[in-house]
């Protein structure tokens, strides 16, 4: 079924195109009025395919958009296609919504930015790429998005590029990226040897059909799908923010907020989740693979909760709380729970956005500052603010009802109930659910802190008296997350709570991710308890510590454990090990490569070494060019006369006779048309210099008196020329 | 008379170029020297011609004859133009190209 | 090939003597006279006993262009510049660089000998023996010239005359005289 998927990307790049090309000419009005109109646009067709367009097709892998050969060569054709399935649709509505609602709250946060026109052009270009990525139908062109978003997360980062850390940020970012895109590449490489295609319903066919091309050994007793796999993951890691790669996502919140919450928390930062689930049926292939994803995940999901804890910077919190709730999206899909991993996406992509437009208008009441601890009691300054963050924050806090509370909950329990690692790595199932359960409190915990330091007690700020609401078309978007960050959860109730038809997001992904995980409903009723208890275990415990503003129990805490909290505070010194590890030996090979290489190798040897010789031999050569035109003509004179004499010289004997007989020698040379009369001959039998025959005779003879070895010197004169030629022989005389 | 002793004046002729081209010092009688040059191997042109019925000959003498009015065109442009910036017409004054 | 030998006649003989004779000593006077008007004189001399000598080969057109052009026309451009850079020579061999010119002049006279060597020793060949003028109709005239020059050689005769067109364009552009800020003079 063909359709005109092809529009929904294409709109938002046209949008980026005009506003970069003459987007400065307008007036602001006109910007966001194009920008938004762009991606709003998107969104109206994504929804008229996702709910009029899709459902129909839905069975028979969604619709499909082939624009036309993008490359073809070899065994290799890459289509510039796109597809718009269960999963790819989901996320298309999810980007072109949250895309849309933060254009227009940008409207209100960049009012006063001198580069509108710039910043709407990237967040155009950046939502096309975005739903590039998401729609395209093979590897090579999700990948286009895939370096389209990083690109413009990249410049969106450093959009305030006069202060060089943010530059530096944007620049940390797109490096870590391009790190994991190299595992990306690498997986796409060992996929297309091994299969033959990148197209990514063919993959998941072979790989379906239990894909004998896929499951043959590489390296290490360890199957194609596995490496590749496990490349791919290293790709979404880089993308995703997970151990190792995610100390980029910190520092990214340098750029604008608006592109924190589309671009660092609910879009561009899941395409690894997205691409993990997308690729679901050969990651099951390869338990071992899902085993490192969700181990990797669950890592994540507690070590970032842990560094949370010890944060003062607003979005620096929200920061590592993304990479904590990403790292419960990989436990997600790691566990073969793909649905549940999506469905965490999804209600992420309200709750989180909403979390860091609260941020940002946060800061914009304050002025631009982050820093919580300047901050307190703006529960009544900031009233939507504060009703819209309070929801956001009982949702990612997992507390009953609120949205965050089934996603996270059908992750959890998935983790335990999961059947996909087989008897040998039957471990790894409890035990990221454990470490999923820890990190819940510290999502508890930290975020209520959050809350409590921000919206309660007095406040701490310079600026109380100036104090104000955002604008509403920052408040409208807010209010919209607010709901959505309530309601979402009610699209995937768990069997449990709403009976065998609950579970909405499970049911429709099924056709493109595999039916949802089966939990028993006891095992999720107990799961539930203990998820509320945590939740409200941290909350309470946050209460106790910060309620109102930092209290007595918190100070004692840091009292008397001073060494973990600075550790904590100091993000477990991650930047600095790569600083050694990675990028102080780097810039030492790199001064020593530039030392050695550039500067002597080339600079000294081969440029300095040719300008010398060729300066020298210069030196040498120009006391020939006198400059004087006869003198030169002299020279050619001697060199032609030279030439005529090699010309004229008698030509070498045709045929040169040596007969020994007994003691004597007799040579014959042939008497040879001389071109002047008679050749003189001369014959030097014995080698002692003197010519012991000569004359116009061509042949003479000669006896020695010894036996011994001679050498016979033989002269051809031409007396008219006067040119000569002499020829030489060894004999033995026995 | 026999071709080879127009030759033979030819090949003294063109030494006589050669000698004036290589000794004096006058960029003028160096020119001349040149139109002597050119003389003697029309002249031979011209020997060959005869001896072997064929006017071509003529046709490259008559080439020749153009050629070296042009080179006398050029060559006294030269000379005058290095006159006027130099005030000499003595080619070893003329040595700019020394290495 | 048409040859054809005949035993020369005594005037034959005393008129190439002469002719040839005034071409050598014509040459010679040019390269000595220290006195460049001098020089052009006897360059004339030189030219004029060549177109003698010329016809005596029976190229009649080209013996008049050699008096018309060359007596004519080039040696009146010689002596037009040497008007205009005039001044007797002291010295009319320069030292510098002398011993490889003089070298240079030997190496020529030895080339030169081995070639006259070689004609002389060769005179019997019959391309070096001929001595007729071949019969052939207007052999040498205007007229059989002109029709080659206008048939087979139309070509290289066209390219002759756009480098005396060049020759022409050089000369005016090289004695141009220009200021010292760049500028044309007359």
């Amino acid at each position: 079924m063909l359709s005109h998927l092809r529009t929904i990307p294409l709109l938002p790049l046209l949008g980026a195109a005009y506003l970069i090309l003459v987007g400065r000419h307008h007036s602001r009005r006109a910007v966001h009025h194009i920008a938004c109109m762009a991606v709003g646009a998107a969104l109206v067709v994504s929804a008229d395919a996702f709910f009029f367009g899709l459902p129909a097709l839905v069975k028979e892998g969604g619709l499909t958009d082939v624009v036309g050969t993008w490359f073809a060569s070899g065994d290799l054709r890459v289509d510039l296609a796109l597809r718009m399935d269960a999963l790819s649709g989901l996320m298309c509505l999810v980007v072109t919504l949250v895309g849309t609602l933060i254009h227009i709250y940008s409207t209100g946060y960049m009012a006063h930015d001198k580069d509108y026109a710039r910043f709407f052009a990237y967040l155009n270009l950046f939502c096309g790429a975005m739903l590039l990525l998401v729609l395209g139908d093979n590897l090579p062109v999700m990948f286009i998005g895939w370096e389209g978003v990083g690109l413009c997360s990249y410049l969106l980062i450093g959009f305030w590029y006069g202060e060089t850390a943010n530059a530096s940020a944007g620049k940390k970012a797109f490096i870590t990226n391009r790190v994991g895109d190299l595992g990306f590449l690498i997986g796409m490489f060992l996929l297309f040897r091994a299969a033959g295609t990148l197209d990514i319903p063919a993959l998941l066919d072979t790989a379906r059909g239990g894909g004998a091309v896929l499951t043959a050994t590489l390296w290490w007793g360890q199957p194609v799908a596995f490496w590749a796999a496990l490349f791919l993951f290293f790709g979404a890691a880089g993308k995703s923010a997970q151990i190792p790669l995610y100390v980029w996502l910190p520092d990214a919140m340098a750029g604008p907020t608006p592109v924190s919450a589309l671009i660092h928390a609910a879009t561009m930062v899941t395409a690894g989740v997205y691409m993990v689930a997308r690729l679901g049926a050969m990651y099951l292939l390869a338990p071992a693979a899902l085993a490192i994803v969700a181990g990797v995940g669950a890592l994540t999901a507690l070590f970032a909760a842990v560094i949370a804890l010890g944060q003062n910077d607003f979005k620096k919190i929200l920061a590592y709380s993304t990479i904590s709730q990403l790292g419960f999206m990989f436990v997600g899909v790691g566990t073969g729970n793909f649905a549940g991993g999506i469905f965490h996406l999804f209600t992420h992509a309200f709750f989180k956005a909403g979390l860091f437009l609260c941020a940002g208008s946060v800061m914009h009441a304050l002025g631009g500052s982050g820093d919580i601890t300047r901050m307190g009691g703006l529960a009544g300054k900031l009233p939507w603010t504060t009703w819209v963050f309070r929801v956001c924050w009982l949702a990612i806090c997992g507390v009953p009802i609120f949205s965050g509370f089934f996603s996270k909950d059908a992750i959890v329990a998935g983790a335990f109930a999961t059947e996909v690692f087989g008897p040998r790595l039957a471990w790894v199932s409890p035990t990221v659910g454990a470490g999923l359960l820890a990190a819940a409190l510290g999502t508890a915990f930290y975020m209520s802190r959050l809350y409590y330091l921000v919206f309660t007690g007095e406040c701490r700020a310079d600026t109380r008296g100036h104090l104000h609401e955002s604008p509403i078309e920052m408040v409208g978007p807010l209010v919209v997350f607010g709901l959505g960050a309530f309601l979402a959860g009610m699209a995937g109730l768990p069997p449990a709570v709403g009976g065998s038809r609950a579970d909405l997001i499970g049911h429709w992904l099924a056709p493109a991710v595999g039916p949802p995980l089966e939990v028993s409903s006891g095992f999720e009723w107990r799961m539930m308890v203990a998820s509320t208890v945590i939740a409200l275990a941290g909350i309470g415990l946050a209460r106790l510590f910060f309620g109102g503003g930092a209290r007595e129990p918190a100070r004692r805490f840091v009292a008397a454990l001073p060494r973990l909290v600075a550790v904590v505070r100091s993000k477990f010194f991650v930047d600095e090990i790569y600083q050694w590890l990675v990028v102080r030996p780097l810039r030492g090979l790199s001064r020593g490569l530039f030392v050695v290489v550039d500067r002597i190798l080339i600079d000294e040897l081969l440029v300095g070494g040719w300008t010398f010789l060729v300066d020298t031999i210069g030196r040498f050569l120009r006391l020939v060019q006198v400059g004087d035109v006869q003198r030169y003509l002299a020279i050619f004179a001697m060199g032609l006369a030279a030439l005529v004499y090699v010309m004229a010289r008698p030509a070498a004997p045709s045929e040169l006779k040596i007969r020994i007989e007994g003691r004597s020698a007799v040579v014959e040379l042939g008497d040879r048309e001389a071109t002047s009369g008679k050749l003189d001959y001369g014959f030097d039998f014995d080698g002692d210099g003197r010519e012991d025959r000569s004359g116009p005779s061509p042949n003479a003879t000669w006896s020695y008196t010894r036996p011994g070895r001679y050498r016979l010197r033989i002269r051809v004169t031409d007396p008219q020329w006067s040119t000569a030629r002499t020829i030489e022989r060894t004999i033995d005389i026995r | 008379m026999p071709t080879y002793a127009y030759i033979l004046v030819s090949l003294a002729l063109f030494f006589v170029g050669t000698a004036g081209v290589l000794l004096r010092r006058n960029a003028l009688i160096v020119l001349m020297s040149v139109e002597l040059q050119l003389a003697a191997g029309t002249l031979a042109l011209l020997a060959f011609s005869r001896a072997l019925g064929d006017q071509k000959g003529h046709v490259f003498a008559f080439f020749v004859m153009a050629l070296a009015a042009a080179e006398a065109a050029v060559g006294l442009a030269i000379v005058v133009s290095v006159f006027r910036t130099r005030r000499t017409a003595n080619l070893d004054d003329v040595n700019a190209l020394k290495g | 090939m048409n040859l054809a030998t005949h035993t020369a006649t005594l005037a034959e003989t005393i008129v190439f003597a002469v002719l040839s004779a005034g071409v050598l000593l014509g040459g010679l006077l040019t390269i000595t006279r220290r006195n460049p008007v001098s020089a052009v004189m006897a360059l004339v001399l030189t030219f004029a006993a060549l177109a003698g000598l010329f016809a005596t080969l029976s190229a009649h057109f080209l013996a008049v262009l050699q008096v018309l052009v060359y007596a004519g026309a080039i040696m009146v451009l010689f002596v037009f510049v040497v008007m205009m850079v005039n001044h007797e020579e002291t010295t009319p061999i320069a030292r510098q660089g002398l011993i490889t010119r003089a070298v240079g002049v030997l190496a020529a006279g030895t080339v030169f000998y081995r070639a006259a060597w070689l004609v002389a020793r060769e005179r019997a060949m019959p391309l070096l023996a001929a001595s007729e003028t071949p019969p052939v109709k207007d052999f040498g005239t205007v007229s059989a010239v002109g029709a080659l020059l206008f048939s087979d050689f139309l070509f290289p005769f066209e390219a002759i005359s756009l480098l005396l067109l060049v020759a022409i364009i050089g000369g005016v552009m090289l004695t141009r005289h220009f200021r010292e800020d760049g500028s044309r003079g007359s």
